[in-house]
């Protein structure tokens, strides 16, 4: 007995029947149905599905090319650059200038006859950077 | 492909991988129909509508902004696939998929009987607001859930029940001929 209302349920706070619409389901006594809709649907989504899969292949090849292109000569230039630097003239002990620490400054700026006061503050700083200059080299 | 989410599937459907569509395909058709059909009221052309729009929404995949929520997008694709159809008064160019094809566990009474259901039906989901049919076949039909109906068509819960009382109690009305039909199985 085809039914069109088959149970009961409770919607905006009362009883109802719901609708047996399982009737207007085409997949209704025909289980193939929905998987002969869906093949249809996919036969018609064949070209766009397939336009996708190139396009989405050409863009790596596109990527890796371009970067044939260009990264690997800037790499290669970089890299004879590196190696022209690592074979240069390195320079002299006599050229080189030691690094100067703060503790080596302050140091010598004591024996120096160099002093910080908070009455001279604006010449002490001068003489302080004319003595960094000078011992710095 | 099962267990894969919705995002997962367009993501994979975008680079043009065939099993990702056909499983966003298998989900949605039947949704897609409900509404389709509550827009042109034949299967027919709800069925074209259905093809239709899950072409364009292939096409138009790179536009899908969020694809976390694919259904409501794809149902709204529907639902303008359909009333364009309808509008244009779309000749069918495919061949039809055959609806409900003969069955042998049913008598010449058992389906006469089922077509008249069906017509009647029909008939009175057509002289419903079409939201109210969208939502009663997707709610009746579907069996999605009042909350699935909300997120994915964008209305608020409370306006899908009202919805789906008017629906149901304008069919019982229409319907009130039928035996049997305040029974309770």
């Amino acid at each position: 007995m085809n039914k069109p209302f088959d149970r009961e349920e409770r919607t905006m706070d009362r009883e109802e029947c719901r609708p047996n619409l399982c009737v207007l389901d085409p997949g209704r006594g025909d289980p193939a149905y929905w998987e002969r809709l869906r093949a249809a649907v996919m036969a018609g989504a064949a070209f766009e599905l397939a336009r996708r899969r190139e396009l989405a292949r050409t863009s790596v090849v596109a990527v890796l090319s371009s970067w044939s292109r260009k990264l690997i000569p800037a790499t290669l230039v970089a890299a004879a650059a590196a190696a022209l630097l690592v074979f240069a003239e390195t320079p002299s002990d006599e050229t080189a200038s030691p690094p100067l620490a703060l503790e080596d400054v302050l140091e010598g700026a004591s024996g120096d006859g160099f002093s910080w006061t908070a009455d001279n503050a604006a010449s002490s700083a001068v003489a302080f950077m004319t003595f960094v200059e000078r011992h710095g080299r | 492909m099962k267990d894969s989410s919705d995002a997962e599937l367009v993501v994979q459907a975008k680079l043009g991988d065939r099993k990702a569509f056909a499983e966003l395909v298998r989900r949605y058709q039947g949704a897609a129909y409900a509404v389709a059909r509550a827009c042109t009221g034949r299967h027919e052309d709800a069925e074209d509508a259905v093809q239709d729009a899950f072409v364009v929404a292939l096409e138009k995949l790179d536009e899908c902004r969020c694809p976390g929520k694919f259904a409501g997008w794809l149902l709204a694709i529907a639902r303008n696939t359909a009333r364009n159809a309808v509008r244009r008064e779309k000749l069918r160019a495919a061949e039809p998929i055959p609806l409900d094809a003969p069955s042998t566990s049913r008598g010449p009474a058992a389906e006469a009987e089922l077509a008249a259901l069906r017509r009647d039906l029909e008939e009175a989901l057509a002289e419903l607001p079409e939201i109210q049919r969208e939502i009663v076949l997707l709610h009746d039909l579907q069996g999605w859930k009042h909350g699935e109906i909300s997120e994915r068509l964008d209305i608020p819960s409370g306006t899908v029940r009202s919805h789906l009382h008017f629906a149901r109690k304008a069919l019982r009305e229409k319907l009130s001929g039928w035996k049997g039909h305040e029974q309770a199985v």
